[in-house]
């Protein structure tokens, strides 16, 4: 260690900005949370009166949205950094709503579960499906938030547009939880 | 002013009015002294709760009004309060936010807006908390570490009403806050370091904040999970937890749970946390113990690699807190050698310690006595630990006062020793004046021998076979007369030492307002909160232009330099 020498270190790791070591810091915890909630899931499974509940086909729809609105967001990315405004909003947009669709859809197949039966109390299979579900569309609730911050301001005809690393960031935000619901779903199918 | 272009990228956010100046402020050090304040507040609360427990225990039946319940309520919220509330936001939102930016020599954290948001939501947390005295049945009087299924069920003090759901909600979002004010540490140590200050030399302190962020966030996402299942099985009577009930001949709604669940999300938090509690107290020691004893640390980087073993071993010993749960010998033998094995780390740095005392010119201000009282106390408390972990010994001893004695001595004494000494050491910073060293010496040798005098009889209580938790030990045949003696004894100290910490809080208040002025490197202290341009340090911390580091910490008799230190942002040509 060279303890009496300045360095002309730069600061930060990595070349990153300081939002994007937040960011990646952020997917970890999410990383971590789902993880415990896949040990209990499969700490409980093996439990006498664990019975795995049918999964709603809408299910796949709803995973095929959050395909497109990944894609749109990644267009997005690509949009703002050749500064091309179209595919910018195009892709914001496209992002956007087929998280929200997920999230309807989400919603969707509660209602369906709910109808043949499946009740939150009846089965902690039951229990798991509805808990992962909801924290999963909670975080991606959280990301709509700000999608919507990035979107106005993207519209905004004389304020700053978003940067590229912005729209990066959240699409990567919303690869994230594709990644993460696609595995979660998975556990569902394979359990 | 090739500074600036630096740190182009962080914007220093400009305060308006009263409000935005000290309220709703996104400056790093006003948001440390929030923190502290309210931390220090629960923190008294917790305290007069263990006064009622002691009271119960060295006379009991003295006062009618503390029944059973009340006493449960007592324990439950002291732990809870004590560890999470007051030593983790005290540590991290407290110490934290103020060392950071300062010791690395930053305008402020990376993202000062979440950072304000991080302290209102922790606000929120102790309102919640708090809240739950003053719900008709009080709060919950499951144990701080609110094993189902006895937590949510009626009968248990709080368990019937709104104590436990307000506890499970008040940590869900104790831990939201957290996780705000974590990413910020995180961010900011890796990404807002002044020119020259590279992570090797970073301040131990830093070091310690920054790996005990670490441990946080990726630990208390479990207890996340496990309050939020909790809450499910309160609320909507599931059964994550619950296993088949039969009350007054009656079966309840639950079936096919595991308790066992529970307590391994509980402790897989639980025991990071005794590190995230810890980690702060050994950064805080190491800056003191350098500086009032003249002399450079012991093996930094021994320090630092210790540093990490310890936060990467605490992850994978989780269990030792759970021998009596009913688990397979073999995966007790390996939580018992995981358990030992992070006793050597922990040495390493006591040794390092020791040995930065070795032949130093040492200053018998009121921190090193701090630092001093802290390396026995620590030493003391971690060998009752290796009693501990060993399986073995462990069944005996486990839920006795030996346990009680045990953790109190390393994760209770132990971080409040080092924070006292931390408040002496910085306060000065913080206000511009000096603590009052009279009426230090005399907290401190009160404290310091009355918390000696509260634990040590524990140990021999505990090897007696006392049970931990019981409301009365009066109806047992097998606890002699001795032991009402000793709890006697022992409460009579805890009153003492619990006023004599009314003797801080008149030293804060009266030196905040009348005490000596303080120079602006009263210690002279090497690291860069002490070198900025005004003491207290301004809005921005450096004035125009961020300060350059050229050396390591800990400077201290460096030969031929006429002072006995050489601050972290003086270049070799400067040195006279």
């Amino acid at each position: 260690m060279d303890r009496h020498n300045p360095i002309n270190s730069e600061p930060g790791i990595l070349n990153l900005s300081h939002a994007q070591v937040f960011v990646y810091m952020l997917l970890a915890v999410i990383t971590i949370l789902f993880l415990f909630l896949t040990n209990a899931y499969v700490f409980r499974m093996n439990f006498e009166d664990w019975q795995p509940l049918p999964m709603p086909s809408l299910l796949w729809l709803n995973t095929c949205s959050l395909v497109v609105a990944s894609m749109g967001m990644a267009w997005a990315t690509r949009g703002a950094k050749k500064n091309n405004q179209t595919s910018l909003k195009t892709g914001l947009l496209v992002g956007g709503l087929f998280a929200l669709f997920f999230l309807t859809g989400q919603f969707w197949a509660w209602q369906q579960l709910i109808e043949y039966g499946y009740l939150l109390a009846n089965n902690p299979a039951n229990t798991f499906f509805y808990l992962i579900t909801a924290l999963h569309g909670l975080h991606i609730s959280c990301g709509v938030v700000a999608w919507m911050v990035i979107t106005k301001k993207s519209w905004n005809p004389n304020g700053d547009r978003p940067s590229p690393s912005q729209v990066s960031l959240l699409a990567t935000y919303w690869h994230y939880l594709l990644l993460i619901w696609v595995m979660m779903f998975g556990l569902f199918l394979s359990t | 002013m090739e500074q600036s272009a630096a740190y182009e990228g962080q914007q220093v956010y400009h305060p308006k009015g009263w409000w935005g100046h000290y309220v709703f402020s996104q400056d790093h050090k006003i948001i440390a002294l929030q923190y502290t304040c309210v931390a220090l507040a629960i923190g008294l609360t917790g305290m007069f709760l263990s006064m009622m427990m002691r009271m119960q225990l060295g006379f009991p039946g003295l006062f009618d009004s503390i029944d059973a319940g009340n006493y449960y309520q007592d324990v439950t919220m002291h732990g809870m309060i004590m560890v999470i509330y007051l030593l983790t936001a005290l540590f991290l939102g407290g110490f934290g936010n103020y060392l950071i930016p300062l010791m690395l020599g930053s305008r402020d954290m990376a993202f000062p807006f979440v950072n304000m948001l991080s302290f209102w939501v922790y606000f929120l947390s102790v309102i919640i908390l708090s809240a739950s005295f003053f719900v008709p049945s009080g709060p919950t009087g499951a144990g701080w570490t609110l094993y189902p299924p006895q937590s949510i069920l009626e009968g248990t003090p709080g368990g019937d009403g709104a104590g436990i759901l307000l506890m499970l909600i008040s940590l869900a979002v104790f831990i939201i806050a957290f996780t705000m004010g974590g990413l910020n540490y995180i961010t900011t140590v890796l990404q807002s370091r002044a020119r020259g200050m590279t992570l090797m030399r970073m301040p131990l302190i830093i070091w310690c904040i920054f790996l005990a962020t670490f441990l946080g966030l990726l630990a208390f996402p479990a207890l996340f999970v496990g309050a939020i299942m909790l809450t499910f099985d309160r609320v909507l009577e599931t059964s994550f937890f619950m296993p088949e009930i039969f009350k007054g001949g009656e079966v309840l709604d639950y079936g096919g749970g595991s308790p066992v669940l529970f307590q391994h999300l509980f402790w897989f938090f639980g025991h990071p946390e005794v590190y995230i509690i810890a980690l702060p107290a050994f950064g805080i020691i190491s800056e003191l113990i350098s500086c009032h004893a003249r002399k450079n640390i012991f093996g930094y980087n021994m320090m630092v690699w210790a540093l990490v073993a310890i936060a990467g071993i605490s992850f994978i010993v989780w269990a030792h807190h759970m021998y009596v749960a009913g688990m397979n010998p073999y995966l007790g033998f390996f939580f018992a050698t995981t358990t030992l094995i992070i006793a050597v780390p922990t040495a390493i740095k006591v040794y390092n310690w020791v040995l930065t005392l070795w032949h130093a010119n040492i200053k018998m201000t009121v921190p090193m006595l701090y630092c001093l009282a802290f390396l026995i106390t620590f030493l003391i408390g971690g060998l009752t630990g290796l009693f501990l972990g060993n399986v073995s010994v462990d069944v005996p001893l486990s839920d006795t006062y030996f346990v009680v004695g045990h953790f109190h001595m390393v994760m209770a004494v132990s971080p409040v020793l080092a924070l006292y000494g931390g408040l002496y050491h910085w306060f000065p910073s913080v206000t511009g004046r000096m603590l009052d060293d009279r009426l230090g010496k005399i907290h401190f040798w009160i404290t310091f021998v009355g918390t000696y005098l509260i634990y040590f009889p524990m140990h021999y209580i505990g090897f007696l076979g006392v049970p931990r938790r019981y409301y009365s030990n009066e109806q047992y045949d097998f606890i002699p007369q001795s032991v009402a003696d000793l709890n006697q004894f022992i409460t009579i100290c805890a009153l003492i030492v619990g006023a004599s910490q009314f003797i801080l809080l008149y030293n804060f208040v009266n030196s905040t307002i009348r005490g000596k002025k303080a120079s602006k490197n009263p210690w002279g202290a090497c690291t860069l909160e002490w070198q900025a341009l005004e003491s207290p340090p301004g809005h921005g911390n450096w004035g125009d232009q961020l300060p350059v580091v050229y050396r390591w910490p800990y400077d201290y008799g460096l030969p031929g330099a006429t002072a006995d230190f050489v601050p972290q942002n003086v270049p070799d040509e400067q040195i006279t």
